[in-house]
């Protein structure tokens, strides 16, 4: 079973913070939406929203266009992996995976054969009677992952899920978890500060900035078409110019927007050609080799910080720190400008 | 053990040395008391004349000590069942409490008793226990008095349970869509049981060896097994009393020595199948 979640205009307020303001967001059946953001962002307030652990202000959440914002946590059919993955102390790895359907009271031969097959979905088939205490944090995350889809929920909620995993782990669980997604199709939304998780992971990619949506779109084109400066630095690294009629202008003066140029799309021309479109002067700051890139800061004369990152394959020797080079995008049809934010007036309405 | 002692050099000397001696003067007196019951002769006198059980044989052949001692187990049974029951419904009622302020007022509400002298309270009952017709002659106002004294203690050995339990585990067993009694029953009780057990072993020890109420509101005629110790202390010092005592320590400690040692037991037998929370943990925090 799969769930369309749709989001509309939900605001809420904790104490005298406006934590969510105004959220809307439509996440189609089998989807994997995360929800990215810093810290403090709002994006674990939705999330506990959408499963009913907290009441909006304001605003609906629907599932397959049935509003589900009065209904209790117990009666909205979601899974939610939590960050420290809540198993339960005292029963073993069987009991916790078939708890949904304890709650639902079924039978005790359907809930084990229910937990076996859970177990088995997620590659720890014969570990039911053993106790959540004798497991490593990966098994335990993929534990509390069959159970969050053992009772077929129709939205998977995951909190956080990598949080209390060491990197190594981290990427293969990220992998893992997707198999997992992809194979049952459910509808999910998934909570994380870490941007490599979130690109790894899903279909697409909420900003959250303040506790509000900044931008929803496919990794890619978050990377590559960011909406704005923050989501632009937020994502990898990325250098950020004014422009004028096309070029760059070291200058923020008549500028008609900002362009994003990506390290990597940055390559080292001579200074005596003709100047190409997108490209900078600078003097060499740094030059540090990183195994598989060059990493080249320069300093423009505005005092900008460019950064490139060059191919091992290059010439180094004559980016000596304190030379002046000059660095332009090897695809300018990458180059993504974003337009100068409008300048909206307060809507007044008259009371 | 050993890292400590590697780590602290000749230095933990002094510190083993005031351990030593602490515990000396807490041991020894009791050794001293339980080496005169096994006198041989009629009074209490160290060292002991010679051997002999014979005032054991008096004390559990005595219906007066015994009757004592029965009526003792069975009111400080009831008062434990009303003590785990009130301190650990508390402790648990106490998270559904939302605001902040609230909390702290019937935490301190539960936890004041402690601080209450018990002659004064015992004074308080006993007034109760005048005034109202019903209760006289009867042993509700000393059960209810002594399991009032004892429920702080499970209330905090239950709250530092809470304390260490995943605050996310009610809200996952909600949304796997437990509702409130399955979550108690299925998820917090069990999950508490190791804390409201040690509490109510704690509640009975304490109760048992109640005296101070039970002087104020016991009926006439009746006497718990502390207050028969008190009052034959009072008229003639003979061995049947330290007798009686070393058979009261000798039950304390094995009650005290119950928890532990079953959960090892426990643990040997499947430990890979439920953890053993250690019981007394909370205690030597």
């Amino acid at each position: 079973m799969t769930v369309a979640l749709s989001i509309s205009d939900v605001n809420v307020t904790l104490g005298h913070n406006h934590v969510l303001k105004g959220v809307s967001l439509d996440v189609q059946p089998g989807e994997f939406v995360t929800l990215l953001g810093a810290s403090g962002s709002g994006k674990s307030t939705l999330l506990n929203v959408v499963a009913g652990l907290l009441a909006a202000d304001s605003g609906h959440v629907l599932f397959d266009g049935v509003d589900v914002v009065r209904r209790p946590p117990q009666k909205r059919n979601v899974g939610v992996v939590f960050q420290s993955y809540a198993l339960f102390p005292h029963m073993t790895i069987g009991e916790n995976v078939s708890f949904p359907l304890l709650a639902a009271r079924r039978p005790a031969k359907e809930r084990r054969a229910v937990a076996d097959e859970m177990l088995r979905l997620v590659q720890m088939p014969g570990m039911a009677d053993r106790s959540p205490a004798s497991l490593s944090g990966g098994q335990r995350q993929r534990v509390a992952l069959a159970r969050a889809i053992a009772a077929n929920p129709g939205i998977l909620l995951l909190d956080e899920p990598m949080a209390a995993l060491d990197k190594q782990l981290r990427e293969q669980m990220q992998v893992e978890i997707t198999r997992i997604q992809r194979k049952v199709g459910i509808t999910t939304l998934s909570v994380t500060h870490d941007q490599t998780e979130a690109m790894t992971m899903s279909d697409r990619v909420a900003i959250m900035r303040d506790g509000v949506l900044v931008q929803v779109a496919s990794p890619e084109d978050l990377y590559r078409r960011p909406a704005d400066e923050y989501v632009a630095s937020f994502l990898g690294e990325a250098n950020l110019f004014p422009t004028r009629d096309g070029r760059i202008c070291d200058d923020a003066e008549g500028s008609e927007g900002t362009a994003v140029l990506r390290p990597e799309d940055l390559v080292v021309v001579p200074l005596s050609e003709a100047t190409p479109a997108w490209s900078v002067d600078g003097v060499v700051r740094l030059l540090s080799f990183q195994g598989t890139r060059f990493r080249l800061e320069l300093a423009t004369d505005g005092g900008r910080k460019v950064i490139c990152s060059l191919p091992t394959s290059i010439d180094a020797s004559t980016l000596v720190v304190g030379s002046r080079v000059r660095v332009a995008c090897a695809a300018p049809e990458r180059v993504h400008v974003i337009a100068p934010p409008v300048v909206r007036e307060p809507v007044l309405v008259a009371a | 053990m050993t890292t400590v002692g590697r780590t602290l050099g000749w230095y933990r000397a002094p510190i083993l040395l005031v351990a030593v001696l602490a515990s000396l003067l807490l041991i020894v007196p009791f050794l001293i008391l339980v080496s005169t019951s096994w006198t041989a002769g009629s009074f209490i006198l160290f060292p002991p004349e010679g051997f002999s059980l014979q005032w054991y044989g008096e004390v559990l052949g005595d219906k007066q000590w015994m009757s004592s001692f029965g009526l003792s187990l069975w009111t400080s049974a009831l008062s434990t069942i009303i003590a785990t029951t009130l301190g650990a419904a508390g402790a648990i009622g106490l998270t559904r409490v939302r605001s902040r302020t609230a909390q702290r007022w019937i935490r301190t509400a539960f936890i004041v008793p402690i601080a209450l002298p018990p002659i004064a309270y015992a004074l308080g009952l006993y007034g109760v226990n005048m005034n109202l017709g019903f209760l006289r002659g009867t042993l509700v106002s000393l059960i209810v008095g002594h399991a009032l004294v004892a429920m702080p203690y499970v209330f905090v050995l239950v709250s530092g349970g809470i304390a260490r339990l995943d605050p996310a585990l009610r809200p996952a067993a909600s949304t796997l869509g437990a509702r409130w009694p399955l979550v108690l029953w299925k998820i917090e009780l069990p999950a508490l049981l190791p804390y409201v057990l040690s509490g109510a072993l704690f509640a009975f020890v304490i109760v048992f060896d109640e005296v101070v109420l039970a002087v104020f509101l016991l009926p006439i005629g009746m006497q718990t097994l502390p207050l028969r110790m008190l009052n034959a202390s009072q008229e003639a010092f003979s061995p049947e009393l330290t007798a009686a005592s070393t058979l009261v320590s000798l039950l304390a400690i094995l009650l005290l020595a119950i928890l532990p040692l079953s959960n090892a037991i426990r643990r040997r037998r499947g430990g890979t199948r439920r953890p053993s929370a250690p019981v007394l943990e909370g205690v030597v925090e």
